[in-house]
C-alpha cells in the first residue's frame, strides 16, 4: 500500500474453491459465462430447514487434496482453506521446499465469520447423545475460527506473523490489507484470505435470524441485488487464498506479478443500518483511493457488495455516486456473486481473485440473474464485458456492520 | 481391559484417531521412537486414551497422555490392565 512505496504488496498466486468451480481456472471460466449455481440445498439435515436457495461446493474431494492426519482435526471450512492454499501456493511456485527461505519470511492471515460448524455440530451430538467421553479432543481446535491459519502454517511450516481477522464478512478484505501491512514491515510473503462451510444444519439454523436472507425458493430468483425484486442474499460456501509478496522479493524469484494491491480502507456502521452504511462505505471507498494515490475516474471496474437488499443496495449505489461522483454511474459495475451466493468472509476474497482475473484478461463478468436494474448504475448484466481495465475497486459489507473498499492494480502477467 | 494392548491395535488407533498411516513393524523395530515422530501430536494421544476408556470401559491412568513413545504407552496401559487397575 501506499506508505511503503519502497515495498509494494503483489498478489502472485490464487487459488479458488468456489461453488461454480475449484480452481481459479475453472472459477473464472464459470464466472465470465455469467453461469449461475445457485441452487436447492442438498446438504444431509437440511431438507427441513426454511433455507432453500444456497451455493453449495459440490465437487470438493478433500482426500484428494489434504492429508488425513489434516482431515481428521479439521472442519470443512478448514478442507476448504486449506485447499485454497494449495493451489495458490502452486500458482505462486512458493512451495514449503524453497531451500533458502527463512521460515519466518512467509505468513499466514484468514478471516473467518464462524468457525467449524460441521465438526461442532458432529462433536456436540455425541456429547448429548452419548457422553463426555465421546467427544474427541480435536473440538477444541477445529470449531475455532482461528483453525485455518493455524492449519496451513503448520503445514506450509509458515513461521512468519499469522493471524485471524474476526471482523464480519468485509474482514475477508481486512484480512488481505493485515497482510499488505505485516509486508510493508518487512515479511516476504503473506499466504491470505478467507473460506467458510456455514451449510451444515447447525449453522444454518444460525443464520435463520438474519431478516436480509433470501427465503425466495426458486434458484433463479432468490437473489438479485440492485433490481425492483430484490429479496435478500443468498448464503454460500467456499473461499479463496492468494500469495501476496514484497514486489522486489517476488521479481527477484522470478515470479508473475498478478494484480498489486494498492489500497484499502475500512469503516463500521452498524448491524442492519443499511441506510447508514452509505456514509460508512463511502468513507471506505475514499479512504482506499487515498491509500492507493487513485483517482475515482481511475477505477476501471467495481466489483459490488450487491447485498440484494433494497435499502442495502440504494446505500451501495450511492456511496459509489458519493465516493466517485459522475464516474459512478459511468464506471462499469458486476457482482459476480449472484451466481455463486455469498459465502460470508469468502465472498470478497472471491471478488477479488474475480477482480484480479478480469484486469489480466480485460473482461469484466456479468451478473448473472439480475436484469432491469433499478439504480443509476452501469450493472454487467447477461454476458461479460471486454473492457481496457488496469484498476478494479472491489467492496464489501458484513450484516454486522462492517464496510470495506479495495483498489487492485493490474499486473504483468498475460493469460495463459 | 482383558487382553493386551498391542502395536498392531495402537497402530490402527492412531489411524482412527489421528489419521495416521503407520507400520505397526516400524513401531516394533524402534519402540523408543517419540509419537511426534510418527506424526501424533498430544490431541492424537489424548483421543486414542479416550478410545481405549470408551472401547474396554477401564479408566486409563492420567498419565497415559503424557507417555512419550509407544513402548512406555504400551507398558503403562497394559500394566495397568495385567493388575486389573
Amino acid at each position: 500500500m501506499s506508505s511503503g512505496q519502497e515495498r509494494r504488496c503483489v498478489i502472485t498466486g490464487m487459488g479458488v474453491v468456489a461453488p461454480n468451480g475449484v480452481s481459479a481456472d475453472a472459477f473464472w471460466k464459470a464466472t465470465r459465462e455469467g453461469i449461475s449455481v445457485l441452487e436447492r440445498v442438498t446438504r444431509e439435515g437440511c431438507e427441513q430447514l426454511p433455507l432453500k436457495v444456497a451455493g453449495e461446493v459440490r465437487d470438493f474431494d478433500p482426500t484428494a487434496l489434504i492429508e488425513e492426519r489434516f482431515l481428521v482435526q479439521t472442519d470443512r471450512f478448514t478442507h476448504f482453506a486449506m485447499a485454497a492454499a494449495n493451489l495458490a501456493l502452486d500458482d505462486a511456485r512458493l512451495g514449503a521446499t524453497d531451500e533458502d527461505r527463512s521460515p519466518y519470511a512467509v505468513g499466514v492471515m484468514t478471516a473467518a465469520g464462524s468457525g467449524g460448524g460441521e465438526f461442532g455440530q458432529r462433536e456436540l451430538q455425541r456429547l448429548w447423545g452419548k457422553g463426555s467421553r465421546h467427544v474427541g479432543p480435536y473440538q477444541s481446535i477445529a470449531w475455532f475460527y482461528a483453525a485455518s491459519t493455524g492449519q496451513i502454517s503448520i503445514r506450509g511450516g509458515f513461521k512468519g506473523p499469522c493471524g485471524v481477522v474476526a471482523s464480519d464478512e468485509a474482514g475477508g478484505l481486512d484480512a488481505l490489507a493485515q497482510a499488505a501491512r505485516t509486508i510493508r514491515r518487512g515479511t516476504d510473503a503473506m499466504v491470505v484470505g478467507a473460506a467458510e462451510a456455514p451449510l451444515a444444519p447447525y449453522s444454518i439454523v444460525c443464520q435463520l435470524g438474519y431478516e436480509d436472507l433470501s427465503g425466495v425458493e426458486e434458484p433463479a430468483r432468490a437473489y438479485r441485488p440492485f433490481t425492483q425484486s430484490a429479496c435478500g442474499f443468498v448464503p454460500a460456501e467456499g473461499g479463496a487464498m492468494l500469495v501476496v509478496e514484497e514486489e522486489g522479493k517476488a521479481l527477484a524469484r522470478g515470479a508473475q506479478i498478478r494484480a498489486v494491491v494498492a489500497g484499502h480502507a475500512a469503516t463500521f456502521t452498524g448491524p442492519s443500518r443499511w441506510a447508514e452504511s452509505r456514509a460508512g462505505l463511502a468513507q471506505a471507498i475514499r479512504g482506499a483511493l487515498k491509500d492507493a494515490r487513485c483517482a475515482p475516474e481511475e477505477i476501471d471496474v467495481v466489483f459490488a457488495d450487491a447485498l440484494g437488499v433494497p435499502t442495502a443496495d440504494r446505500a451501495e449505489a450511492l456511496a459509489l455516486a458519493d465516493a466517485l461522483g459522475g464516474h459512478a454511474s459511468r464506471v462499469p459495475v458486476t457482482a459476480p456473486k449472484t451466481g455463486i451466493g455469498r459465502a460470508y468472509c469468502g465472498a470478497p476474497v472471491l471478488d477479488t481473485a474475480a477482480a484480479v482475473l478480469s484486469l489480466e484478461h480485460g473482461v469484466v463478468p456479468p451478473t448473472p440473474n439480475v436484469v432491469d436494474v433499478c439504480h443509476d448504475l452501469d450493472v454487467v448484466t447477461g454476458r461479460a464485458r471486454p473492457a481496457a481495465l488496469r484498476t478494479a475497486l472491489v467492496l464489501s459489507r458484513g450484516l454486522m456492520g462492517s464496510n470495506a473498499a479495495l483498489v487492485l492494480r493490474q499486473g504483468d502477467r498475460t493469460p495463459s | 481391559m482383558s487382553e493386551r494392548l498391542t502395536l498392531e491395535e495402537l497402530a490402527a488407533l492412531m489411524k482412527s484417531a489421528a489419521g495416521l498411516t503407520v507400520d505397526p513393524k516400524q513401531m516394533a523395530a524402534l519402540p523408543d521412537t517419540p509419537f511426534a515422530d510418527f506424526g501424533l501430536d498430544s490431541l492424537g494421544l489424548l483421543g486414542i486414551v479416550g478410545e481405549l476408556e470408551n472401547r474396554y470401559g477401564a479408566t486409563v491412568p492420567d498419565d497415559a497422555e503424557r507417555c512419550r513413545t509407544p513402548r512406555d504407552f504400551l507398558d503403562l496401559i497394559n500394566t495397568v490392565s495385567t493388575t486389573g487397575a
